[in-house]
């Protein structure tokens, strides 16, 4: 049986397969924020797939995913709240994060930027050069502000 | 009793072998050693030495904060003056020219595995680099002479007793995986736990543990494909070369970024040798 929990937490996934493309707010700051970065890392995968040719390039394919990741970047940007450092539930934010909002602010835009590049994108080698911009991006900001999981 | 065990056990200069320096080689060691990762410029001069090893960058450890020393060949603040033997201790023994003991933040016991040659290929590497003034820096933690002496023993413990041995069942290239990772990719300073006295505790080799700066948990190499981490070892092999780029996410906290931006930047058959050696720890 699926937990309810785990309907909620895969809500927003379920919103952009139907093509809504919108968000849900979940409980709090960090599952909202998780649950942003979650969609965002299932664009990504939808990127990759491309990338490796696992998955023919579409540009139809490549807009829809880049706005579904804007949308999850907001969301996750959007709850890095005051108060939100520590859970339940465990967050992977590193304390950075809220005393280096400088740092964060630049790592955001770039990341914010990189999308918008790849949503404008046309042809397959614009694909590919966004998406190194994009990937640069993700590892900038987790490199400096998330730590690892296991 | 405790100064003969823990007192400083130096090369001689027969352990340094007839060699034609190889550029090309000691440049690759240098990446994938990720001496710059840690030696890199001091924030403030950063853009004037942007690639160099000039050292004097903060380097967080649960002892305090350390500042690895100027790898550049200045005379005064480098290793310019540093014979090849010195260089040679310092990287399979942990001493610098005057004994002292390095604090293992820097992972000598990994480098001590690494064949003479290839050290010496880092020496002569290092020498090609535009020399920078930098002095050194204090640690934040400036260690009591006796407790430099500690690590001397912890050293005895620590320090494994010869190079890298091939193992003759494997192929060429399992044997140069292993190779890179367990000598200079020092893979095992992060993704190996450590035993009660601080070192690596071989009976969970590459099984992950505690991140060795506090900062989380490091994952298993073991099991990648048994586990469904990574389909095969060619999936691996995109992973280490592109990370974050195709989608990968488990490649850029805890440091492991800067390994793999090392990484991308091996040979190709450099990074199969290493995913073929991985997939084959169970
Ligand atoms: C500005 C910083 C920042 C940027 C840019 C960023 N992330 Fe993240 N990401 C984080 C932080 C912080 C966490 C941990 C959140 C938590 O646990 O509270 C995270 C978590 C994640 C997770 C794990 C989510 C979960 O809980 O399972 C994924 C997947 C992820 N990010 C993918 C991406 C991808 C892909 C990109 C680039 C397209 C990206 N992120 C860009 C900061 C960032
Ligand atoms: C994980 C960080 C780290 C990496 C990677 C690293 N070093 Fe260091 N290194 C240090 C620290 C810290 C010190 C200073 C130790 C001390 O103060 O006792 C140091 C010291 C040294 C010294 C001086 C030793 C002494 O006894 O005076 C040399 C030479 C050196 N490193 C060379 C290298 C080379 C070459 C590489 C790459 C193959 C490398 N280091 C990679 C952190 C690192
Ligand atoms: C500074 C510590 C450090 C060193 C050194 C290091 N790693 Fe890592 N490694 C990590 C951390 C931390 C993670 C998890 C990163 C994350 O979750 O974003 C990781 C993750 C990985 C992964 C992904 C594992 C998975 O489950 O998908 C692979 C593969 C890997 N490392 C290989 C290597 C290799 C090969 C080397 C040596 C060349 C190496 N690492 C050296 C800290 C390190």
């Amino acid at each position: 049986m699926v937990k309810p929990a785990s309907i909620l937490k895969t809500m927003p996934v379920l919103a952009v397969l139907a093509g809504l493309g919108a968000t849900f707010a979940l409980a709090g700051p960090i599952e909202d924020r998780q649950a942003g970065m979650k969609q965002v890392g299932k664009a990504m995968g939808a990127f990759a797939g491309i990338a490796k040719g696992e998955a023919p390039y579409d540009a139809a394919v490549v807009k829809t995913n880049a706005d579904a990741m804007l949308a999850g970047m907001k969301q996750a940007f959007a709850n890095f709240t005051p108060g939100s450092e520590k859970g339940p539930p465990e967050t992977y934010a590193k304390p950075e994060i809220w005393s280096d909002p400088e740092g964060v602010k630049a790592a955001e835009d770039t990341a914010l930027k990189a999308v918008e590049t790849m949503a404008a994108t046309t042809d397959e080698a614009g694909f590919k050069t966004a998406l190194a911009g994009l990937g640069e991006a993700c590892k900038g900001c987790h490199t400096k502000y998330r730590r690892p999981k296991e | 009793m405790f100064w003969f065990l823990s007192a400083p056990r130096p090369l001689g200069p027969d352990a340094i072998p007839q060699h034609q320096a190889d550029l090309a080689n000691g440049a690759l060691m240098f990446n994938i050693g990720g001496c710059l990762n840690c030696h890199r410029p001091d924030p403030a001069n950063a853009s004037a030495n942007a690639g160099l090893p000039s050292g004097g960058a903060p380097l967080k450890t649960p002892i305090g904060t350390l500042f690895p020393p100027n790898l550049t060949p200045d005379p005064e603040t480098g290793i310019g003056k540093w014979s090849e033997l010195d260089f040679v201790n310092a990287l399979a023994r942990g001493l610098s020219p005057s004994g002292d003991h390095a604090i293992p933040a820097f992972p000598y016991t990994s480098y001590a595995l690494m064949r003479t040659e290839d050290v010496l290929d880092i020496r002569a590497y290092l020498m090609s680099l535009t020399p920078v003034k930098a002095e050194d820096k204090p640690d934040d933690i400036p260690l009591p002479f006796f407790l430099r002496r500690g690590v001397g023993l912890w050293n005895c413990l620590g320090l494994p007793a010869a190079k890298w041995q091939p193992d003759p069942q494997q192929t060429a290239s399992w044997n140069r995986g292993a190779y890179l990772v367990n000598g200079p990719g020092h893979c095992a300073q992060c993704h190996t736990p450590r035993t009660a006295f601080m070192t690596l505790d071989e009976t969970r080799s590459l099984a992950g543990g505690p991140h060795p700066e506090g900062d989380g948990n490091v994952p298993s190499l073991r099991g990648l494909i048994e586990r469904a981490r990574y389909k095969d070892a060619k999936d691996l092999v995109s992973a280490m070369q592109f990370g974050e780029t195709f989608g990968y996410d488990k490649l850029s906290s805890g440091g492991m970024g800067a390994v793999q931006t090392n990484l991308s930047k091996l040979p190709e058959a450099d990074v199969q040798a290493i995913a073929e050696y991985l997939v084959s720890l169970k």
